[in-house]
């Protein structure tokens, strides 16, 4: 797995690449951990490059949108396959994030 | 390398397949356990969306061997036995790590929203039969079973 971070509206774009299992995950819940400790009010999640997430991705996931949920900020997540879709669906967790086809529409909601 | 073994029976005449792995109980070898029952699963068959539910139900049976009979210690043997045939994919799980106590396994409420708890739905979704073997002494063995009627994967 692969973490790339890029400035996107005023918000920082968090974009994953590969696979988010039980050895990737700690990387991203550091990457997460340290946008909540710095209090960034906008988080974009990039799933465009995601294959596959496990119970450990989305249990960092929920950490985190509790993290900045914390202090009023926004994660917001785009371009989920449909694979990746229906495990957030499955879980009922699409209805807990926000989960945008782009990042246009993630930043304009 | 830490794949130990791998021995693939592909048996043409009964239309069984059996594969056997043993990997160290490392998180860094979940991919290649993924990478096995997706091959394995797509040998015997199964639809694509059923192969993604069953690879993920064994990746988390796998992690939750790491994470809670052998706590997080990545040296110990996880072994992984498949069998295709016409009653089902079947798929064996031993460890030699503290004893789980299946009665108090259950997935948490999904309505709630917390981190945690999801992997057990993940199993149970894709498997018909989740069980563990209460003759073994030492450590554990879990059976999946996703049956086939017919001939057909439901």
């Amino acid at each position: 797995m692969e973490i790339n971070i890029r400035e996107y509206k005023g918000g920082k774009v968090i974009e994953v690449l590969g696979e988010i299992d039980l050895y990737s995950s700690p990387l991203l819940r550091n990457q997460l951990m340290f946008f909540v400790k710095k209090k960034e009010s906008l988080l974009i999640v990039d799933f465009g490059g995601v294959s596959y997430i496990d119970s450990s991705g989305i249990a960092t996931f929920v950490e985190g949108l509790k993290g900045v949920m914390s202090f009023g900020g926004k994660m917001k997540m785009f371009g989920l396959r449909p694979a990746i879709m229906e495990i957030f669906s499955f879980s009922k967790l699409d209805k807990v994030f926000d989960i945008y086809g782009t990042i246009e529409d993630a930043c304009n909601s | 390398m830490t794949l130990h073994c791998l021995r693939l029976n592909g048996l043409a005449d009964t239309g069984k397949i059996r594969v056997t792995i043993k990997v160290l109980s490392h998180p860094r070898y979940l991919a290649l356990v993924r990478t096995v029952t997706v091959t394995v699963a797509e040998i015997s068959g199964m639809p694509k969306s059923v192969r993604e539910h069953v690879k993920l139900a064994v990746d988390e049976a796998c992690a939750n061997v790491i994470r809670h009979a052998y706590r997080g210690d990545s040296g110990k043997n996880i072994g992984i036995r498949y069998e295709v045939s016409e009653k089902g994919f079947e798929v064996v799980i031993d460890d030699e790590g503290l004893k789980a106590a299946p009665e108090k396994i259950k997935g948490r409420d999904l309505s709630k929203v917390k981190p945690g708890g999801l992997g057990t739905h993940f199993i149970r979704r894709a498997f018909d039969i989740v069980k563990f073997d209460a003759r073994k002494k030492k450590g554990n063995r879990l059976h999946l079973v996703r049956q086939r009627k017919d001939g057909k994967w439901k």
